[in-house]
């Protein structure tokens, strides 16, 4: 059959970009659509370069409104007046949450996704990760190690553009960094008692896909220590789909892009067991639309390529698309966020600091490595966070009025420490995406969430609030509060799994390269396709398998298997 | 004493050229009909913005508008100031004054609050006896110790009347400072005595 292009991307954000960059410079013909609207780098950052007084809510926003249209995306503390248009009207687009589920789903729906607000923390996975179910039963085995992709992680590397230090860490491997960023004087001084006393812990600045070089060929400049990413940077100082990948697949004229296109379904041939297109709807008229090509990537974000298989039932495949296993939807994972310590260091009050720098420190994993010392868990926890001086906002805590309190804000604040944990979620058949009983304002039947953090996460967090005091008292720094709960499911913004990776067609979803067992010109490679979580944040293991799926897709196409 | 939305707003137009107070800071059309403030009480937020945050060597509060802002802010529920309410509750044991969603009218309890405490009309005495007034209120809803399981409305109102200073131009960059592209991170810099801080410092704005 004659197809309209070689390969579709469902999806723009972190992983749709890479697929649509690499599918491209590798010859083929790509039309990459995405749901949400089209921001065009620099021209549509709206409000970038806007004070708080240029704003109608001084930057805070219209609460009224948010209650009604962002009623969960505005508890994500990247959610202001500034960055409002960057995420996803909650209204317009209804999820559906099981009994005793509380679910937080953070969510971009704009050409670029998620990777104009995500966090852009850096971290390589390491075989403690990969050989993690194995290792204790939980899960089921990942088909791949460390040495199938770390020259993947080299190459998303380089062309992203990560700030770091390297420190030889076996849990959290060195990759190709540009120069780090450097600790604040509070940093410093709790990184040098940590080595000391716990020489096995180490707290380094955070990896972070801001660049401390421009990469001027790409018309990126470096980063401006502004700290107001999820506005949008003109700079092209932060790695998005705007500023890296997208400038990179138009370059090479194959690329087609489709905006405010929601894809409601893929097509299924079962004489020929492929896909063989999607179908849309587009949201600004309602109308629908198709498109076929010979290969398709899904790149929705984790629950949403999911979603999309569901939705993809048909007389063959009753169960979904490509779940002839019968595990689609399920051992889905968030990593269980809580913070774990707040501490005030006094004895710094004569030093001062003077940009923003854009990222935190990171304390990776110490636990259950080459020995399993957790008490009550078996997998991993780490701590971001980083020291700051308090500002005016402090004047909301505290007594007084009048002059000499004006007088009295009109200065920093005391050096504070912060740690936030983020604890390793074990994949559960229990945790799992079903369809909903009700359908969107387009008519698509809506995608319900069922999740519970378990003893494990618990054990783990009251564990990291125990170490997280102990390293600051010794530090010098007097501990304020600490917390061992975990927030709301999708609190770390690192919703993955459903559509997992194993070995076994009967068990899983992917194979080890990100492609269907059932569907061989079908890949899935954002989150859904993570066996399990490990403690770092996942994007850059989800580019790296991106880039590493697009490799082989064209490997196999060009063998004539696809 | 209940008014006409068009009476308000070409009142508080007549208001705002005799006080000064540049009408476009603010833009009290965002308001409804519900939310609208009587004369008083938006003389009353400038006054008492003005208290919290008075002229030094920059203007004060409610010179810079932030009476109108905090009346936004209130009718908008920032800061949560729409939740339903947890109190309110007056030591004379009147019911706290609520609005139909349930949620305190915090304008409506602090112009209880200070006209009881000043025996009838706050704004009609003089301006020394209403700054002890309202630390007075400051300080009971600031009590040493632990935070109050059930914070005094005035927390909310204070809260936003500082918002509403140290985002204006005034509170941010001519009281603090404020530069958009620091273009550098200096890590470990000596802090001068004196030195004003960052309006423009995010993080700190944040996490306060």
């Amino acid at each position: 059959m004659e197809h309209q292009f070689d390969a579709i991307v469902v999806g723009s954000g972190i992983t749709g970009g890479w697929a649509a960059k690499e599918l491209t410079e590798a010859g083929l013909t790509v039309l990459m659509i995405e749901r949400g609207r089209k921001i065009e780098h620099q021209v549509d950052y709206a409000t970038e370069t806007k004070a708080p007084w240029e704003m109608p809510f001084r930057g805070l926003g219209d609460a009224a409104r948010y209650a009604r249209e962002f009623a969960v995306q505005r508890k994500n503390r990247h959610f202001t007046e500034f960055t409002e248009g960057h995420f996803v009207n909650d209204r317009d687009n209804p999820y559906e949450t099981g009994a005793d589920t509380d679910f937080t789903w953070f969510r971009s729906y704009q050409l670029g996704g998620r990777s104009l607000t995500w966090g852009r923390q850096c971290y390589r996975w390491s075989d403690y990760d990969f050989g993690a179910n194995k290792r204790d039963g939980h899960g089921t085995d990942w088909p791949i190690r460390y040495a199938d992709l770390a020259q993947w992680y080299d190459k998303v590397e380089d062309f992203v553009g990560v700030s770091g230090r390297a420190e030889g860490l076996a849990q959290l491997p060195d990759g190709h960094f540009q120069p780090p960023m450097a600790l604040n004087c509070v940093e410093q001084a709790v990184r040098e008692t940590i080595s000391t006393q716990w020489p096995e812990r180490c707290l380094t600045v955070g990896r972070t896909a801001n660049l401390t070089e421009a990469k001027e060929t790409e018309g990126r400049s470096q980063c401006q220590y502004r700290s107001i990413c999820a506005r949008g940077c003109s700079y092209g100082a932060y790695f998005s789909t705007q500023s890296s990948t997208l400038p990179a697949a138009t370059k090479t004229g194959r690329l087609t892009v489709v905006t405010d296109a929601q894809v409601a379904k893929m097509d299924y041939d079962a004489a020929t067991r492929r896909v063989t297109g999607v179908r849309w709807i587009e949201t600004e008229t309602g109308a629908r639309k198709a498109a076929t090509a010979r290969l398709v990537f899904l790149n929705a974000g984790a629950f949403n390529s999911v979603h999309l298989m569901l939705n993809s039932a048909s007389a063959a495949m009753p169960g979904g698309l490509a779940n002839s296993s019968g595990v689609l939807g399920t051992h889905i994972m968030d990593h269980a966020n809580t913070l774990s310590a707040i501490a005030d260091f006094p004895q710094f009050s004569g030093h001062t600091s003077f940009g923003n720098r854009p990222t935190g420190i990171v304390i990776p994993r110490f636990r259950n490595l080459d020995t399993l010392d957790g008490n009550g868990f078996t997998r991993g926890y780490s701590y971001q966070g980083g020291a700051l001086q308090s500002g005016w906002t402090r004047g909301k805590r505290m007594a007084g009025t009048g002059a000499a309190f004006k007088d009295e804000l009109q200065h920093v604040g005391a050096w504070r420490m912060v740690l936030v944990t983020f604890a390793e979620s074990l994949p559960r058949a229990t945790n799992r995406l079903t369809l909903g009983k009700r359908t969107d304002p387009r008519g698509v039947p809506q995608i319900e969430i069922a999740f519970a953090h378990g003893a494990e996460e618990r054990a783990a967090l009251v564990d990291a609030k125990e170490q997280a005091a102990a390293m600051l008292t010794a530090a010098g720094g007097v501990v304020r509060m600490g917390m061992d709960r975990p927030g709301p499911g999708g609190s770390a913004i690192h919703e993955m799994g459903g559509a997992r990776m194993g070995w076994d067609p009967k068990t899983s979803v992917l194979n080890r390269f990100s492609q269907s067992h059932d569907v061989a010109n079908l890949f899935v490679t954002d989150g859904a396709q993570m066996s399990s979580s490990a403690c770092q944040n996942p994007s850059l293991t989800y580019m790296a398998l991106t880039a590493r799926a697009c490799d082989y897709a064209v490997a196999q196409m060009k063998l004539g298997y696809i | 004493m209940t008014i006409e939305r068009r009476d308000f707003l070409s009142g508080a137009a007549l208001l705002a050229l005799a006080l000064g107070i540049p009408v476009a800071a603010v833009r009290l059309s965002d308001i409804a009909d519900d939310d609208m403030p009587s004369p008083r009480q938006r003389l009353l937020a400038r006054a008492v913005s003005q208290i919290v945050i008075p002229r030094t060597a920059t203007p004060g509060a409610g010179e810079v508008g932030v009476g109108d802002f905090l009346i936004l802010a209130l009718a908008h529920g920032l800061d949560g100031s729409r939740e339903p309410a947890a109190s309110g509750a007056t030591p004379t044991g009147e019911s706290p004054p609520l609005r139909r969603d349930g949620s305190l009218d915090h304008l409506v309890w602090l112009e209880r609050a200070l006209d009881r405490r000043s025996g009838g009309d706050f704004l009609g005495i003089a301006p020394p006896a209403r700054a002890q007034m309202l630390a007075a209120l400051d300080a009971e809803a600031y009590p040493p110790g632990p935070p109050p399981a059930d914070p005094s409305p005035w927390q909310t109102i204070k809260g936003l009347i500082l918002t509403g200073y140290y985002t204006s131009q005034t509170g941010a960059a001519q009281e603090l400072r404020y530069e958009l592209v620091p273009g550098r991170f200096d890590n470990d810099i000596p802090l001068t005595p004196g030195a004003r801080a960052w309006s423009s410092d995010w993080t700190a704005v944040e996490f306060g």
